[in-house]
Formats: structure tokens, sequence, C-alpha cells
């Protein structure tokens, strides 16, 4: 009888993921802020349009009625910082998936042992043998200065280091049993990279789409420190920091101050998310 | 970027297994030998990338690059410079012929050779990555050594705790927090506006702390230093966590090795065990310098405008958002060809260091 009775309180279907969140940390405080972060840019209500100036409150102190004070052309730091999420955040995120399917798209098809793969290899290693923040400012100084050209840079610098951790750890997958065992069914090649390979390298997909999407933010902000892929007056991070740049040194540190916390924030986030995957990972 | 992997796949397939016998007998002979037969074709691919660069300018590249309000004259000369009159192969092939003789061309908008400013400006950058990587290295391996040594106890929270922050600023934004708080607020660091003061006038040496250190000139050396300070700290900062991170890493797997186990039987100081563990990283650590090395070349750039530091980085940054061609060309081979060189001593280095690394 009471056998029977405890059948209906088994655990809703949401109840593991849950105790997943409070066994690691990593992936609920970082997934969670990135999350708040994502959010707060398109739906927080702002206290003030961030692309409307005010002349009358140029380089206000951080006070009540601006939080994080104003800047040299009368912009509230606080709403353009929180709304700077929606090209910053987005941007990055996007550049990560293109990353990622650049990685896979050459990563899978070269993990195999052949002269040609080898070959292409060594052309990565020589590409990637130079300053690429440097070869990425180029390209897109020279395509253009188009805020779709960001992402064509952070595939640039990240793009490579997915084909190599999606090629080592095909190459690696290539030696299991599972493999030898679909080959040994007459799998056709095709099949064994996208049914047999490609599911076993997401676990170290995430943690690295995480990372590259940290290190997207970094060049997002710098590119745009630049001035590079800016569209005044629409807010970045990068843009809102150079602009604070010039009154660094006269004091007025609010400027500049807020929106690279803001860039802290996020990449600190997504770091932490790296390595809560991680653990999942490794201790999967 | 990581030689590691490039070791591993030096030793590809397909190169015969009859001859194995002879590999044996002088593998890193024939290892050394083949790693530097690929430097020539690493400069072929350095260069072909530096002049396919050009074909991306869209449109016209000398309208782009003059602007819209230029003279026909001037759009003419530069067509000229670049010869776009000729057909793409006799470029490439000038091209070639002008790197080759050590020819990098003249800037667009000073008519400065490239050669010349590249002298210039590249003592300062060195100076200034060298100084950050000496920082860099010695607070990162304090970082990992300290937390790989109390694993899993407070320290070493800490110390990944203050990791992960490091990682997380871009150094532009903590050269910006360091001008704030040490230049206005507490007033010790000098302005940001350069190696001197201004009234100090040109530089002696081209190498503005080394030479000074050499030739004795203290006084040039002290007002050097405290101006290196700021910018040498934000990257030094920043960078040290990649030291940090590997040297946690490899020093955690070294100290639960069986040796270190033994040393400690032994009653070895701890301070002994600990230096013993460490050689067996220190491999990681040099491969290390060598990569944040060549991607400080460049990427120091965005600091050294921020501090007006004259360096290559932000000679070349100021030419890319110039357009100006010959610069950004002479800046992808002149940095490529120190960063291939120097990936080339580090493989060399690292395989006489470590006697367990095998070419085969």
């Amino acid at each position: 009888m009471s056998e029977t009775t405890k059948v209906p309180v088994r655990p809703s279907a949401a109840h593991p993921v849950w105790r997943a969140l409070r066994s690691n940390p990593g992936i609920s405080i970082g997934g969670g802020l990135l999350l708040l972060m994502l959010l707060a840019a398109f739906f927080a209500p702002l206290p003030y349009d961030p692309v409307t100036p005010d002349p009358a409150n140029v380089l206000q102190a951080p006070s009540g009625s601006h939080v994080f004070g104003t800047d040299a052309n009368g912009f509230d730091v606080f709403s353009r910082v929180v709304a700077a999420g929606r090209s910053d955040l987005v941007l990055a995120l996007l550049g990560t998936l293109v990353s990622l399917v650049v990685g896979l798209l050459i990563g899978l098809p070269l993990s195999t042992k052949s002269r040609y793969s080898e070959g292409f290899m060594r052309a990565l290693d020589a590409f990637q043998s130079f300053p690429l923040i440097v070869l990425s400012v180029t390209i897109v100084s020279l395509t253009g200065n188009a805020i779709q050209n960001i992402i064509y840079a952070i595939v640039i610098i990240n793009g490579p280091r997915f084909i190599r951790l999606i090629r080592g750890e095909a190459l690696a997958i290539r030696d299991g049993r599972f493999i030898e065992a679909a080959v040994a069914t007459g799998a056709r090649p095709r099949r064994i990279v996208f049914r047999h390979i490609m599911p076993n390298v997401v676990d170290v997909c995430l943690v690295q789409c995480s990372l590259t999407a940290a290190n997207a933010v970094i060049v997002i902000a710098a590119l745009n420190f630049l001035g590079i892929g800016v569209s005044p007056p629409d807010p970045t991070w990068g843009s809102m920091v150079q602009v604070g740049a010039q009154g660094i040194s006269t004091g007025q540190w609010w400027v500049a101050i807020w929106p690279g916390v803001a860039i802290f924030l996020a990449i600190a986030s997504l770091n932490v998310l790296a390595g809560g995957i991680q653990r999942r990972v490794e201790g999967s | 970027m990581s030689d590691v992997a490039t070791k591993a796949e030096v030793s590809g397939p397909g190169l015969g297994t009859p001859r194995r016998g002879e590999r044996r007998r002088r593998p890193i002979l024939r290892y050394a030998l083949r790693r530097i037969v690929i430097v020539p074709i690493s400069l072929f691919v350095l260069g072909s990338v530096s002049f396919v660069l050009v074909l991306f300018i869209p449109g016209d590249p000398a309208v782009t690059i003059l602007g819209d309000f230029a003279t026909p004259e001037q759009v003419a000369l530069v067509n000229q410079q670049l010869g776009l009159d000729k057909p793409l192969w006799d470029r490439y092939l000038s091209f070639w012929g002008n790197l080759l003789r050590g020819d990098l061309g003249t800037s667009f908008f000073t008519n400065e050779p490239v050669l010349h400013d590249i002298a210039r400006f590249l003592p300062n950058t060195l100076e200034l990555v060298v100084l950050a990587l000496l920082v860099a290295v010695g607070l990162g391996l304090v970082i990992g050594v300290v937390g790989a040594y109390f694993a899993r106890r407070w320290p070493d929270r800490v110390m990944t705790g203050l990791t992960s922050a490091l990682q997380s600023v871009p150094d532009f934004f903590l050269a910006l927090v360091g001008i704030y708080l040490f230049f206005f607020v507490l007033g010790w660091a000098p302005a940001p506006i350069g190696r001197l003061p201004i009234e100090a006038g040109a530089p002696e040496h081209s190498f503005l702390i080394f030479g000074s250190l050499f030739s004795g000139d203290w006084t040039t050396l002290g007002s050097a230093l405290s101006h290196a300070a700021l910018p040498v700290l934000s990257l030094g900062l920043v960078y040290s966590s990649y030291f940090a991170k590997t040297a946690r890493g490899s020093m955690g797997t070294a100290l639960t090795t069986p040796q270190v186990e033994f040393a400690r039987a032994c009653g070895l100081r701890e301070r002994t065990v600990v230096r013993y563990a460490f050689l067996a990283s220190r491999t990681t650590v040099i491969t290390y310098v060598a990569i944040l090395f060549g991607s400080l070349l460049g990427g120091a750039s965005i600091v050294e405008r921020v501090f007006n530091w004259r360096g290559m980085g932000q000679w070349a940054l100021d030419g890319v958002l110039k357009v100006d061609v010959p610069i950004i060309q002479g800046f992808v081979v002149v940095a490529g060809l120190m960063t291939l060189t120097l990936f080339l001593v580090l493989d060399l280095v690292v395989l006489a260091l470590d006697p367990r690394v095998s070419y085969e």
C-alpha cells in the first residue's frame, strides 16, 4: 500500500535540472548573470532614452537622478551601459556561433590523418602565427566600417581555435571501438563523422563556446574602443570607455568606469560559466 | 598558436615506415631540420597574406584610402604606387622583388620609408612587451605555484579567484583605471603622454630603458621607468592570468607525481621539492612566453595608444585606421617574421630542455 502511494511523488522533470544548477554554482551563477544582462538589455525599463542627449546635463557626477552620471554629450551613462548589451552581447554570441559552425565544418572533415589535412594544419599554424587582433582590425577597417564585419573579426581569431580543438578531439574519438564497429557495419565516412563523432565533440565545444564568447566581448570592446564598428549614437561598451578615456585624467571617472565594469561582468560571467561546464563535462 | 599541436602534427603518418632504423638514430636532428625547412614555407604564406590584404579593399582603393575629396592627381599617384594599373601577377612578382630586397615601401601619408618607421618604433614596443612579460611571468608563476601548493585550500581559492578576475579585464580598461587612481587621485604616476616628460626632448637611445641602464644615465632611467610603470603593469597584470593558469595546472599535476612523494620521503626541504616539481612545467611556461610575445607585438597597440607610447603597435594601428597599405603590409611582414623566428627558437629550446619530448 505504502509502495503505491509513493509513485505520484516522483520528482518532476524540472527537478534534476534544478539540482544540477545547485550542485554546479559555475553554471548557475555565470549563466544566470549572463541571462540577466541579456534580459536587462532588451526588456529593462530605462530611466532615460540611451540615444537622446541632454545638453543641459553634461558630465554630471553620479547622483540620484543619474545613478551612473552623464557623459560629455549629456547621455545618461546607466541607460547606455544597460542598453549596450543589445549590440555587445548579441554580437559576441553570434560571432561565437559562426566560429563554432566554421570549426565543425572544417575541423570534422579534417579529422583524418591524411597528407592533405596535415598540410592544412600547417597553413593554419602560419595563419595563427601573427597578431590576429591586428589582422582582424585590418580586415574590418579595409572591408568597411559595418557592424557585421566585427563578426568576421571574431571568427578570424576564434575559428582556428575551434578547428584545432574539434579536429584534435575527433582524431582521438576515431580510435574508439564504436567507430570501428560503425566502420565494420559499413557506415559511410560522412555518416561516421556526423552521426558518431559530432555528438561526442559537443562537450568540449560547449566549454570552448563560452571561452570564445568571453574573448569576443574583449575583441568587440577593443574594436569599438578604436571606433571600428560603431554607429553613433548607438551605445556600445567599448565606445563608451573610449568617450570616457578623454576625461579620465581630469577626474570624470564614471563615464569610462561603468561601461568597463559591464565588460568585466560579462567576461567574468562567461568565464565562470565555462568553468562550470568544464566541471560538468569532466564529472560525467 | 600552440606549438604543442605543432609537434604532435609534425610526427604525421605517411612518412614511410621502412626507414625506421635511420629515423631512430638521429630523431632530434631530423626534427630540427624539418622544423627549419618549414620556415621558408611559412615566410611565403606570410608574404602572400600581406599582399592579399590589399585586395580586400572594396571599390576603388585609391578613393577608399584618400577619401572622397581627393584630387584626380592624388588618386593617380596612389594607383601608381599600388601598381593597380598593372596585372595582378606582375604586382605580386614586384611585391616579392621589393620584399626580398628589404624594401617595404613608403607611407602614403608621411612619405617615410616603412623600414625607417619600424626601426624607430619597434624598440619602444620591445621594451614594453619584455617588461610586461617579466611582470606577467613573475606574478603569474607566484599565483599559480601558491595555488597548486595549497591545492583545494583557501589560498588556492583566493588565487583562482584572482586569476579569473585578471582574465576578465580588458588591458586598456585596466590602464584607464590605473591612470585615474595613480595619476589623478594619488598623483604617483606621471601624465600618460609618452615615454618621457615633454621637456626632456628627443631621447638619446632608441632603447630608452635598456640603453640608459647600460650607459648609467640614472635620471633618464628613473623618468623612463616611472612613465613605463602603468602601461607595463596593466599589460603584465592582465597577461599574468595566462601564466597563473598554466602554472597552476602543470604544478598541480607535478606535485602529485611519485617523484615528489619520493623527494619528500627522502627528507628534502619543501623549497627544494617545489623547485623540482617546477622544473617539469618550465617548458609550458616558455611556450607561453613565446606565444604571448607574438600576440603582444600587436596586442599591446591599444595600451600603447592610451599612453601615447609611440610603439610599433600604435604605429600600425594608426596605419590600419588610415588604410595606409605599405604600413599594414610592413607590420604584418615584420611582426610575422619575428613571431616565426621566435617559434622556431622556442621549439628548439623546448627540444633541448625537455628530454621527455620525442619527435618520432
